[in-house]
């Protein structure tokens, strides 16, 4: 909300504000422009160097063919990363939503008896980051791994997306309890007094008038899968778009950074269409934790 | 009568445990077993993850030891934690102030302007790490090909590339790591005092304006002493945050755009130790735990303060 | 259909006493209402006979049977909330078949019995609506539906007509009581309106601050109220009190109320003779009082001398406010009565409408006895 309609001031000192705000953000604006720029220019164009910006498809031709390597021909399947990424990214937001709003429900809803302890714990985990946990969480896929029997890639896939989406489960339980407790009481007593169990109510009354805090979730856990970098290289035993990224910088000859720019700007591309798509959910995703 | 499983999920006891087990199990398995899990490797002398050869022998406090020894005496290990403290500590301030800077300053223009750069601000937070690190490789990078450095030659402020991340030290790769994380840092400040802001009466500042005052007299005078609670939780909320995080400036240091031992937080030389180059998880996991306890004592001091009791309400009725 | 027993019921929440030791028996058939103020609990008691709450202390009998440790599920009741608590999700059909979709019955049952309910309500045109497309009025019939879908035992209404405006709710105030009589089930009804309440209820149970304080026919609640509240919040305009001292000379007992000796009430000399008490509270209502001018003969009634306040026209009769020591009372005059502000009139309550209330106690006084 602002005070356009309320303005008694002059309009210089809006100008000079937003003047300031452009100032602030022009970092971020430029460092992008200049990799997506990059990506269609024979060579990097991250110098302000009119004369580096030759336009070309070429380095986009070459990430799709899969020419990413100047010295022995290595085939690398961009296609085959970006599905990779795209799995994670749709399990872990699966596995949010789904343990999000079943916790979120139970929290919110039913007074069970260590209902206060779950939600200091809840609480706890999730103003504690687990990122630093990883030596640990290494320690028991090396210890599970025997069950993967041959499968390693699988069992791999699988253990990141639980194993990344369980970092944002207290964030996602919050959330949907934020969401569930705005559900007036009188409907889901309506519900137990028609005759339901708990688990028909959160089926087929509680979720359908939740929706909108579910579409944030999956949103959201979607992003945190597409964007993770450290739980794929530290797990996956295949490349993500991420690892790609990260690989290929050090190997690649100078002339070859354009490509990376390609797999950067195609990398971030979801991102971008879920900016423009659905800017209010974002908000009021990040807004999970906040009660007052 | 027989009793199905049927039953047994209807039976009422069990109905709530349903609902949370899945929650149970993956907090069981991903936070409070590693955490076991990394006490006990730092009583060993693991290394190169070879779990047959160490696993079995304890060598008590040992790493411990050897992580305090290399604190006081190695200058590469001293320099992290130098790091670590600098890099918290500043980019804390530059996250609230930022964060609450943006949310005033977007409400004090129009709203269309302000959902649009507020979005931008965002993008450090939701882009794939990956690709943020690539942005500010590019932009801090030392040759002429570096962003900043090109366009400070332009303006004719240096005559030559400068490498900012290994020739200005410490505060070259400091001021890298702090502006990368800051970036990120300032949305989650920006949406909470925005939301904060937007819940505050618009008669209180209609009057104010009335009364003649100024955007400044506004912000200082009525938006933040009504964001007392907001700034703390953010404040906190950030301090954890930072003393944990490590992924946006792995790659920085990874694709040496910084020097290792100024570019490296605590949470990151966990990292570094445990999966790249030396290995040692035993010394790792050590370090780790310490953060760990540090870190968990920090969590609990912000829900006291933040005031965790009044975040529960019970539900209603008894069924 | 069936009778419904409290036995002793307590609720606390916490510290705070919701419901106190309340014992009430509801016959079957009947249409019982709870009446008292905000925050009485009349609301708690109706959730803990739904079993929505279970009791602290105290028991709940269906008939012969013991519903206490029963969940809602299994007692069989139907409830229409305040706000009428509907589906936002789902079409008015399906909130009504809800119900009977839970009990895995054909498909084709639920939709005879669907049509049957609504049909009765009238809102069998609306099935394919979603609630938020729907009046107020046609919002709680669907609630009413959904509660009736399943043939409860008990019907249940918590304050259904309070979100209603006001035209509509003395519309369906007569349908529901129409509706009960004719579907033969025993039902509570929750209302903080008395006017509700003395409409439509066989008997009325009265209750404040958690206490259950008269239950009996509107006629006696009215009339013969056992406490001052009671009488009181019963009502509109409500009843009036004021406070005389007693004083007894010669065999008989007088009322005193600053320059005014009156008699004490006929049907009260015994008692009040019995009891001796030094002071007392004289109840009476405003319809039951004829002011008179001075100089009109007041032989045979017992009246009080006070000076009008202020005159409110009601178009059919008009509500004079009276001060009588420092006190400000309230009568009904036929419209062809006309008094002005400042006159000094005679108010006379009628005698044998006269009720007597214990000063400390509030109750009537033909309970000390």
């Amino acid at each position: 909300m602002s005070l356009r309609d309320v303005e008694v001031r002059a309009r210089k000192t809006e100008a000079i504000i937003a003047l300031a705000i452009i100032l602030a953000t022009s970092p971020i604006i430029i460092g992008f422009s200049l990799i997506i720029l990059s990506s269609f220019s024979k060579s990097m164009v991250t110098n302000f160097d009119p004369s580096s910006f030759y336009p070309t498809l070429e380095n986009w031709i070459n990430l799709f063919q899969g020419r990413s390597a100047a010295v022995g021909g290595l085939r690398e399947d961009i296609l085959k990363y970006t599905l990779n990424t795209a799995v994670v990214a749709l399990g872990v937001s699966l596995v949010v939503t789904l343990v999000g709003t079943m916790s979120g429900y139970a929290i919110s809803r039913m007074n069970f008896r260590y209902r206060k302890h779950f939600l200091l714990l809840i609480l706890l985990l999730h103003a504690f980051p687990g990122s630093v946990l990883i030596v640990g969480v290494y320690f028991i896929y090396r210890l599970m791994s025997p069950i993967a029997m041959g499968s390693i890639t699988t069992f791999s896939f699988f253990y990141v997306i639980i194993a990344r989406a369980s970092l944002e489960i207290p964030m996602a339980i919050w959330l949907m309890k934020g969401f569930f407790d705005l559900i007036p009481w009188e409907v889901e007593w309506a519900a137990l007094i028609d005759g339901a169990s708990r688990l028909t109510i959160w089926r087929k009354v509680m979720l359908p008038l939740v929706k909108p805090g579910i579409a944030a979730i999956l949103l959201f856990g979607f992003l945190a899968g597409w964007q993770d970098l450290i739980y794929v290289r530290t797990f996956l035993a295949e490349k993500t778009l991420a690892t790609f990224i990260e690989y290929n910088l050090g190997t690649l000859e100078f002339a070859e950074m354009p490509l990376v720019a390609a797999a950067a700007t195609l990398y971030l591309l979801p991102t971008i269409i879920f900016f423009i798509t659905s800017q209010h959910l974002l908000l009021r995703v990040s807004l999970a934790g906040l009660k007052r | 009568m027989e009793y199905k499983l049927k039953d047994f999920l209807r039976n009422k006891k069990y109905e709530s445990l349903i609902f949370i087990l899945p929650a149970l199990i993956l907090i069981i398995i991903f936070y409070i077993l590693p955490v076991a899990l990394s006490v006990y490797i730092s009583f060993t002398p693991l290394k190169n993850w070879n779990l047959d050869r160490y696993l079995g022998t304890i060598v008590g406090f040992r790493n411990y030891e050897r992580f305090f020894h290399m604190l006081q005496y190695d200058p590469i290990i001293r320099n992290v934690f130098l790091t670590t403290i600098v890099f918290i500590g500043i980019t804390l301030v530059i996250n609230v102030l930022g964060g609450l800077l943006l949310a005033l300053a977007t409400y004090f223009v129009s709203e269309k302007f302000s959902s649009v750069f507020r979005t931008l601000w965002l993008l450090p937070r939701m882009a794939p790490i990956a690709v943020y690190s690539l942005v500010w490789y590019y932009f801090f990078h030392g040759s002429n090909i570096g962003t900043l450095n090109s366009f400070l030659m332009y303006l004719g402020l240096i005559k030559e590339p400068i490498s900012w991340g290994y020739d200005i030290i410490p505060w070259g790769p400091w001021s890298i790591i702090i502006f990368v994380n800051g970036l990120v840092g300032v949305s989650f400040g920006m949406i909470i005092f925005t939301s904060a802001i937007s819940n505050i009466p618009k008669e209180l500042v209609i009057a104010a304006r009335v009364d003649g005052a100024s955007n400044w007299q506004i912000s200082t005078k009525i938006f933040i002493p009504l964001m007392k609670w907001h700034i703390l939780y953010v404040i906190t909320w950030q301090l954890l945050s930072l003393l944990t995080t490590y992924a946006h400036i792995f790659l920085l240091v990874q694709w040496g755009l910084v020097s290792k031992q100024y570019g490296t937080t605590w949470s990151l030389y966990i990292y570094q130790v445990a999966f790249t180059g030396r290995t040692d998880q035993g010394l790792a996991a050590a370090a780790g735990v310490i953060l760990v306890i540090v870190g968990g004592i920090l969590g609990y001091i912000t829900l006291r303060i933040l005031g965790f009791e009044r975040m529960i309400t019970k539900p209603r009725g008894d069924i | 259909m069936v009778s419904i027993k409290l036995d002793r019921v307590t609720k606390r929440f916490g510290k705070v006493i919701a419901v106190d030791n309340v014992s009430l028996e509801i016959a079957d058939k009947e249409f019982m209402a709870l009446l008292g103020p905000s925050g009485s609990g009349k609301s708690t008691i109706l959730y803990l006979i739904a079993g929505i709450y279970k009791p602290t202390s105290g028991r709940i009998f269906f008939g012969d049977k013991d519903v206490t440790e029963l969940p809602p599920k299994e007692r069989n009741v139907g409830l229409v909330f305040q706000n009428w608590a509907l589906y936002p999700h789902m079409k008015v059909y399906d909130n009504i078949a809800f119900p009977l979709r839970l009990k895995k019955v054909p498909e084709d049952y639920i939709r005879k019995k669907v049509v049957e309910v609504t049909k009765m309500l009238h809102i069998d045109h609306l099935l394919d609506r979603y609630p938020y497309q729907l009046s107020g009025g046609q919002q709680q019939r669907v609630a009413i539906a959904r509660a009736l879908v399943k043939e409860p035992l008990v019907l249940l209404l918590d304050e259904p007509l309070s979100n209603l405006d006001a035209l509509l709710r003395i519309y369906v105030r007569a349908e529901l009581k129409k509706l009960q009589k004719k579907l033969g089930i025993t039902t509570i009804y929750v209302t903080h309106d008395q006017a509700e309440a003395l409409a439509m209820a066989d008997r009325i149970a009265v209750i404040n601050e958690g206490k259950i304080l008269q239950v009996g026919d509107p006629e006696t609640v009215y009339n013969r109220p056992s406490c001052k509240f009671v009488g009181g919040f019963l009502g509109n305009p409500p009843m009036n009190f004021i406070e005389a001292d007693l004083e007894y000379s010669d065999g008989n007992a007088y009322m005193i109320i600053g320059e005014n000796k009156i008699n004490v009430p006929r049907q009260y000399t015994e008692i009040v003779n019995k009891l001796r008490l030094d002071k007392i509270i004289m109840g009476f209502r405003p319809e039951d009082t004829v002011l008179m001018r001075r100089e009109s003969a007041v032989k045979g009634r017992i009246c009080l001398y006070g000076e009008v306040y202020a005159v409110e026209p009601l178009g059919r009769e008009y509500i004079v406010t009276i001060s009588i020591n420092a006190k400000l009372l309230k009568a009904i005059v036929p419209r062809d009565q006309v008094f002005i502000s400042g006159e000094k009139i005679v108010v006379c309550p009628l005698e044998e409408k006269i009720v007597l209330f214990d000063v400390r106690t509030e109750r009537a006084i033909e309970l000390l006895i």
